[in-house]
């Protein structure tokens, strides 16, 4: 009866869908490392915006963690959601990057609405990879 | 459409009750504040608009993720249940 019942339900279900969460990346300690890093990085710099000098090491020093969580994201299997996120957020913190090279005097407000962007995206991503099966 | 109906729209969202789209909606309207009172130039405002739509494409995959580890869970539990019969 249980089999049946499984069986059923497998079969209630859209190929593709039932074929995606089944085959679903694991978690991963790294990239949930990664990810944990960044939100908070982003949480700590956002609060040093008033110092300009700090403030351009923090946006060079945090494009360069987005950027490690996009290749390390890119390569692991079946990972589509996680990719484009992941690509998100490195744009996100790279805008900030050319901000500073293209003109250091950045308004502390400016730089404080990045950073939370960084944090709260990288917040929404921590959410989900850290409940990936396990 | 003026200004001050997109921001009207804003408050609309921002009054509704799910939780991230309130909050979303809050700071979006707190930058056109901000920039109406010459604290942010219209480059950073677009800046800060375009990481807007990038953190929604975020929550969308997000979601999307977080809908196909809930269906792995329950594969799992179904496939469990059946191996112990």
């Amino acid at each position: 009866m249980k089999q049946l019942f499984v069986i059923l339900t497998v079969l209630a279900l859209n190929g593709c869908a039932l074929y995606d969460a089944y085959m679903l990346t694991g978690y991963d300690s790294n990239e949930y490392r990664i990810i944990t890093e960044i939100r908070t990085d982003a949480y700590n710099y956002k609060q040093q915006c008033a110092n300009q000098l700090m403030s351009e090491s923090n946006a060079i020093i945090m494009s360069d963690k987005t950027q490690l969580f996009e290749f390390y994201s890119e390569q692991i299997p079946r990972n589509d959601n996680g990719v484009r996120a992941s690509k998100n957020l490195n744009a996100i913190a790279q805008g900030l990057k050319t901000q500073y090279q293209n003109n250091p005097a950045v308004s502390p407000l400016f730089c404080k609405l990045k950073f939370a962007s960084i944090e709260n995206s990288a917040a929404v991503i921590q959410h989900v990879v850290g409940r990936r099966p396990r | 459409m003026t200004l001050d109906t997109l921001q009207s729209y804003l408050v609309e969202i921002a009054n509704t009750s799910d939780p991230t789209f309130s909050q979303f909606a809050s700071d979006i309207n707190q930058v056109v504040e901000q920039a109406k009172v010459g604290q942010l130039s219209n480059a950073d405002v677009k800046e800060i608009l375009e990481d807007a739509q990038r953190q929604l494409a975020i929550l969308e995959d997000m979601s999307q993720l977080a809908f196909k580890e809930k269906l792995n869970t329950v594969l799992t539990g179904l496939i469990t249940i059946a191996s112990a019969v």
